[in-house]
């Protein structure tokens, strides 16, 4: 049994910008909770085999993320990239993620990260599992085929399920689970030297303009800026046992430990 | 930093080989110093990566990569630890260039897939106890007889010497021809008469196990001459030119981390009610530092760029390492000096930067070497 994959990434801005940023090789980097994810599809292909396609929206520059997955071993790499989709919310990228994989067809696993560093919505994955009509699941950590199906268990603050599900499907997986291999220096020479990338636009995927961008987005960034947070500082009193108690209370009513 | 000599492959090396050092070797870097301890468990990873055979081509198990990728790895390890940056540059660019670039096609067989996947050691033994820039008093000897190359040496200071598996050595093979008497010949640890001297112990550079390597009457297969008799001086002015740029590169490595060392001390100690930060004294030291910084990154890059373009690499190479060793030693005292009497603690990395830029100025070459080359090339031409 082979399968293929399809691992949708995204290049992210390194630095929150003020007001509308531009995009440079500098500020850009490959969306670190995706690493896990062309991991994880990476990991499938070496013990059934198949093929792994990177797939990214975004401008030019996303180039870069594209790079590096092909420097971690992915078969191919496409890149949406078209002026009309500058603007372009969650719902709108799903949608022409949705259309492009409609062109990688057949897949098995279309493969996410839970959530992008910069916007960190998490809302892509299963926006364009739904779009698609295939299954979903979040934060997985392990997959398994199970006769003509494959168990998946995704990841919850102490809980794991496992769900079963049929082909094809979509899943995101958890930033903890598959860590990302490092990478070869021959990979990096190998993935710019004979650079292999697919460049598509609106028209390849047979979208319209008003489909796409601000012009087909519900939603629009109306406003952005820094944000600083206000540090507190509190200090306990009592024996040392009595102040960890109290901060072993303190840190659990506010979810940051386990009770 | 943005610099106009990087395209996109050497920004994604950049950022794998920072993350790869970052969580591999920072946590181990200082530990190591002090232990003057070779970390193989890290090392092998490096290799299983290609970080031993960077410019060697695919086909001999190379990463095949260029003399600015070359750059940007050693000075991206260097910044985290240089005794580990000087195992790479000596190992790729004064012990496995020359073998790609003068060996064989038997020779490249039998040694360059060994050492470009780290699987054997390469070190470059030149200096001995009275021939340090005077290379071309070599005392060595190589004589030819039936069974292949006598060879008696008796070499100091190796880079790699106490792990070296494969070892240029140069040897005198005319007595009566002078520079041009000398040869390369490569011996191999295990060879009979083959032996790894004791440890130096020195001031940096602690991780690398730097050693003597002595041969008596070590027979060495005739076909381990490299080049061809006499050429050994001209080989070994090859590799330096590229060994330059490999030391340069690491005194970059080290200059850029007293940079952001001394920027996140100024930015965290308060004196004065202030941060350091907000003193002049303190911001004039930082300015000078990262200018400094940033002129030695452009002559690195540049150098590397020559190279990359067939150019002729000898006078931006040396003007290169001077520069850039020069300024590690400058960048690194300021460091220190930002950290005040933690700086000149163990507590505080800036220590051992301080400790590990200083060789710089003197090996492959001193600063004082490099001017003689600089002055000749400029004078004649």
């Amino acid at each position: 049994m082979s399968l293929n994959s399809i691992v949708c990434i995204k290049s992210v801005v390194l630095s929150a910008p003020d007001g509308v940023g531009r995009r440079t090789p500098q500020n850009s980097d490959l969306n670190p909770f995706d690493r896990p994810a062309l991991e994880a599809a990476l990991r499938i292909k070496a013990s059934l085999g198949g093929s792994v396609t990177a797939l990214t929206m975004g401008p030019a520059v996303s180039i870069e993320a594209l790079a590096e997955a092909q420097a971690m071993g992915v078969d191919g790499a496409v890149l949406i990239n078209d002026p009309s989709l500058a603007g372009s919310d969650t719902l709108v990228t799903s949608r022409v993620l949705a259309a492009a994989i409609g062109r990688l067809t057949p897949y098995g696993f279309v493969f996410f990260g839970t959530r992008s560093a910069d916007s960190d919505t998490g809302q892509v994955g299963p926006q364009t599992a739904a779009l698609l009509g295939v299954p979903f699941v979040s934060g997985v950590k392990q997959m398994q085929p199970a006769s003509d199906d494959w168990d998946i268990t995704r990841r919850m603050d102490e809980w794991e399920e496992v769900w079963r599900v049929r082909l094809p499907a979509a899943v995101s997986i958890h930033p903890m689970a598959f860590s990302p291999r490092p990478i070869p220096l021959a990979g990096i020479a190998q993935a710019h030297d004979h650079m292999k990338v697919q460049s598509w636009s609106l028209a390849d995927l047979g979208l319209p303009a008003d489909r796409v961008g601000l012009a087909g987005s519900p939603t629009r960034v109306a406003n952005l800026k820094k944000v600083k947070r206000q540090r507190t500082c509190r200090m306990l009193d009592g024996e040392p046992r009595e102040q960890v108690e109290a901060l072993v209370a303190y840190l659990g009513t506010k979810g940051l430990m386990g009770s | 930093m943005s610099t106009p000599f990087l395209n996109p492959k050497h920004r994604l090396l950049r950022r794998t080989v920072r993350a790869f050092c970052e969580k591999e070797l920072r946590p181990i870097a200082g530990q190591i110093d002090q232990e003057a301890r070779f970390p193989w468990e890290v090392v092998e990873k490096m290799a299983r990566l290609g970080y031993f055979g960077i410019q060697a081509p695919v086909d001999l198990g190379g990463a095949g990569l260029d003399a600015v990728s070359y750059a940007v790895i050693i000075e991206e390890v260097s910044r985290v630890s240089a005794a580990i940056g000087l195992c790479l540059s000596v190992h790729n660019s004064v012990a496995l260039y020359p073998i790609v670039a003068f060996g064989t096609p038997e020779q490249h067989r039998r040694w360059v897939p060994d050492l470009a996947g780290g699987k054997k050691i390469g070190a470059f033994c030149l200096t001995e106890p009275n021939v340090g820039s005077d290379a071309g008093a070599v005392a060595a000897t190589a004589v030819p007889t039936p069974d292949g190359w006598l060879v008696n040496a008796n070499k100091v200071f190796v880079t790699n010497g106490g792990i070296a598996d494969i070892c240029l050595v140069f040897a005198r093979t005319d007595p009566s021809a002078g520079r041009k008497g000398i040869s390369v010949i490569v011996a191999e640890r295990g060879s009979k008469g083959f032996v790894v001297g004791d440890l130096e112990d020195l001031c940096g550079m602690r991780a690398n196990p730097v050693s003597s390597i002595r041969l008596y009457d070590c027979t060495v297969p005739k076909d381990n001459l490299l080049g061809s008799p006499g050429q050994g001086l001209a080989i070994g002015m090859a590799a330096l030119d590229t060994g330059r740029i490999g030391i340069a590169a690491q005194a970059l490595g080290i200059a850029q981390a007293c940079l952001e060392e001394g920027v996140r001390y100024a930015n965290q100690r308060q004196q004065f009610g202030v941060l350091l930060a907000r003193h002049q004294a303190i911001q004039m030291m930082i300015a000078d530092m990262a200018t400094q910084v940033e002129a030695s990154r452009m002559m690195v890059y540049r150098a590397a760029a020559l190279k990359d373009q067939g150019m002729p690499v000898g006078l931006a190479a040396a003007q290169a390492k001077l520069f850039a060793s020069e300024a590690a030693c400058t960048v690194s005292d300021l460091a220190v000096q930002i950290h005040g009497g933690y700086g000149y603690s163990k507590a505080y990395a800036v220590e051992r930067y301080y400790r590990d830029a200083r060789v710089t100025r003197i090996y492959e070459g001193t600063s004082e070497v490099h001017r003689l080359v600089i002055a000749r090339e400029v004078l004649n031409g």
